[in-house]
């Protein structure tokens, strides 16, 4: 039983890391290296940055747009087969996710090049990340059944889950082409250690008045489950060898796949600034370690039917096998080990900054502005900046987005803050705050997301939190 | 100086505000033992059997007037639903359009073939309505055992009439339909 319950639980608590990945307090803050794997043309300033390594980006995001756990944990006295009947079974609709992600920098660094204009940046970060779609006429069918619902149709497609865990080997450069324009790109070797995926499926169950019988049973299914590495980490299970297993498919050993991230920043005037990137545009061919099982076909049945004279000619037939061996054949259940392609969500994000206030001059060394770049890497900051941000995630059920607006402030070089207000589909009220330390060559930031929701983290619908800590120095050689 | 005492003022509001934030945040009780209430009990139903005897059939077997089989049914020996149905109701609906009064018997049988359970239909020659009857398994009705324990049904028709006379209806027959609406216990 105690299986079962963590199981339910932790589903439900799923919902709290990080469907979104939308990563807007990090995005577009110039004094933290690790924004520039959000926008590889982010403006940089630095001559070299180093993350202390498993410590210089951990981010969690958490959200639950359909159910929280308070919804259904809370000792609130209330029945929890009514609360669970009303808030899931019957209150959630299918765009309503159970999702979650996590990203961990194990290493991270970058170097400006002989050319002062040219920013190099590389690393590896481990990232995970699941997906469940309420599967809603799958959830009916369990709770409730099919019975006393004639000519209802209940939809397979409801059934779309994704999950990955892998590593992501990243190199970038990001130029700076003129006064006005940063471009940048990164390209990406992804090595999957374990991918499960159920997104395309169609097909309905339904029951109608029967021909003959009182009634007919109707399955058409087309569904699909494609898994690769889940053969190898069941191994590793049974030779307790899990972690060398994961290392190893992980570094190569799994499957592979390309991508590339593209962004730029352009500056509008001297004051404001346009910004945009695209992430994870790549694919992962899986062909090794692959299980897929597949359902396909249709049947209609209405029972056993015996129908005489022609039921005497055979007395001894087995029916209910004939029946059984019917649909089997109608609808193959099948296991296969091709090949397959999956696909990145891809990222967009795009900001429009306006600048203001006194400005000062950034960390490096130089006598140099926006104007003047002197030795091409300085970075003019204003006090304050104002703007908004737009995140578009490509999900399995079409793309998800997210409006930000901000607020950044600067205290010298030493530090800057900023807060967001978020919206999206998960919540209206989400406003976070994201502080970077500067302690001489000592970099440290702290983010938090959805801070309201802190008056009760279980009733809460999105909540995140990023920290990373940092050696970056801005001096010349 | 006085920016750098600033600073350090700013510095130390902020990771205040932060781990308070973060420690002294809050969460209502919560309850997970509540898990162990759930119920889940959805009820199923589809066709079961279905039986079909033409008027010239009968005809055509003239001196035996019962035909009687029995035949495997596992649907109800199956695991998943022998362990977790509940109750349930068995519906049919039995049609005569033949000219001959006829005894349609259906019997449930458990896997030794000791007669579980037996249903019988009386059924006057045409024109006869459409016989309907429910019989309930469960606490409200007959015992759930039955159905747990069937592993065989035995059918047997029997013509209670001649083999030379014929219906005034077109095609006619006498049919056995059948439906069974089930709630199993899934937890």
């Amino acid at each position: 039983m105690m299986p079962k319950r963590l199981l339910f639980v932790t589903i439900f608590w799923m919902g709290y890391f990080a469907y979104a990945q939308n990563k807007q307090l990090l995005y577009d803050f110039t004094e933290i290296p690790q924004a520039l794997i959000l926008n590889p043309g982010m403006e940089t300033d630095f001559n070299w940055y180093a993350g202390i390594p498993v410590l210089s980006g951990i981010s969690v995001q958490a959200g639950s747009n359909g159910i929280s756990v308070n919804d259904l944990f809370a000792n609130d006295g209330l029945d929890f087969n009514d609360k669970v009947r009303d808030r899931a079974i019957n209150g959630m609709t299918i765009r309503d996710e159970m999702s979650g992600t996590y990203q961990l920098e194990i290493l991270n660094g970058g170097f400006r090049g002989r050319d002062p204009n040219v920013f190099y940046s590389f690393g590896l970060y481990n990232e995970g990340y699941f997906i469940n779609y309420w599967p809603k006429d799958y959830a009916f069918l369990a709770f409730e059944g099919n019975a006393d619902k004639l000519n209802e149709r209940f939809d397979l497609s409801h059934l779309k889950t994704r999950g990955e865990l892998l590593n992501v080997f990243h190199f970038g450069i990001n130029k700076k082409m003129s006064n006005s324009l940063v471009l940048g790109a990164r390209g990406k070797i992804y090595s999957s250690i374990i991918d499960i995926n159920s997104t395309k499926n169609k097909g309905y169950f339904v029951t109608n008045e029967g021909q003959n019988n009182i009634l007919a049973s109707t399955l058409d299914a087309d569904l699909q489950l494609r898994t690769s590495g889940i053969n190898a980490i069941e191994r590793a299970i049974d030779d307790e060898n899990v972690p060398g297993t994961i290392i190893k498919r992980g570094l190569f050993g799994g499957n592979l796949g390309l991508g590339i991230d593209l962004g730029f920043t352009y500056y509008l005037n001297p004051q404001t600034v346009l910004t945009g990137s695209l992430l994870d545009l790549g694919l992962i061919y899986h062909s090794n370690e692959i299980e897929n099982f597949s359902l396909k076909g249709n049947a209609t049945i209405e029972g056993i039917e015996i129908i005489l004279p022609d039921a005497l000619l055979d007395p001894d037939q087995d029916y209910w096998e004939s029946l059984v061996d019917e649909i089997e054949a109608s609808i193959p259940f099948e296991e296969t080990t091709e090949s397959y392609l999956m696909f990145r969500p891809t990222k967009l994000y795009a900001s429009l900054r306006y600048n203001f206030g006194e400005p000062m001059e950034g960390s490096a060394d130089c006598n140099c502005d926006y104007l003047s770049p002197g030795g091409g890497s300085n970075v003019t900051k204003y006090r304050n900046s104002i703007g908004g941000q737009l995140y578009v995630i490509n999900r399995p059920r079409g793309p998800q987005s997210a409006i930000t607006a901000f607020y950044q402030r600067r205290f010298g070089n030493f530090m800057a803050l900023k807060t967001t207000y978020t919206a999206d589909k998960f919540t209206l009220t989400n406003i976070g705050l994201g502080v970077n330390f500067q302690a001489g060559p000592v970099n440290l930031y702290l983010m938090a997301d959805n801070l309201l929701a802190y008056r009760n983290i279980a009733a809460s619908n999105y909540t995140s939190f990023q920290f990373g800590l940092n050696i970056i120095s801005w001096e010349r050689k | 100086m006085i920016r750098l005492r600033e600073m350090k003022k700013i510095t130390s509001y902020l990771l205040t505000a932060f781990a308070f934030v973060l420690l002294f945040s809050c969460i209502e009780e919560q309850d997970f033992n509540q898990y162990d209430d759930l119920s889940i009990t959805p009820t199923f139903e589809a066709s079961i059997l279905y039986l079909e005897v033409p008027e010239r059939t009968i005809n055509l077997v003239s001196g035996l007037n019962t035909y009687s089989q029995n035949f495997n049914f596992d649907a109800f020996a199956e695991d998943f639903f022998s362990e977790r149905v509940l109750e349930g109701v068995l519906t049919y609906e039995v049609a005569n359009t033949t000219s001959k009064p006829l005894q349609i018997e259906i019997q449930f049988l458990d896997e030794a073939g000791t007669v579980l359970d037996t249903e019988r239909f009386q059924l006057d020659p045409e024109p006869t309505a459409t016989l309907q009857r429910e019989i309930a398994y469960g606490p409200a009705g007959r015992s759930i055992d039955i159905i747990r324990n069937t592993s065989s049904i035995t059918l047997t028709a029997t013509n209670l009439g001649d083999n030379t006379s014929t219906s005034s209806q077109s095609n006619p027959m006498v049919t056995l339909k059948s439906s069974g609406k089930f709630m199993v216990r899934i937890k």
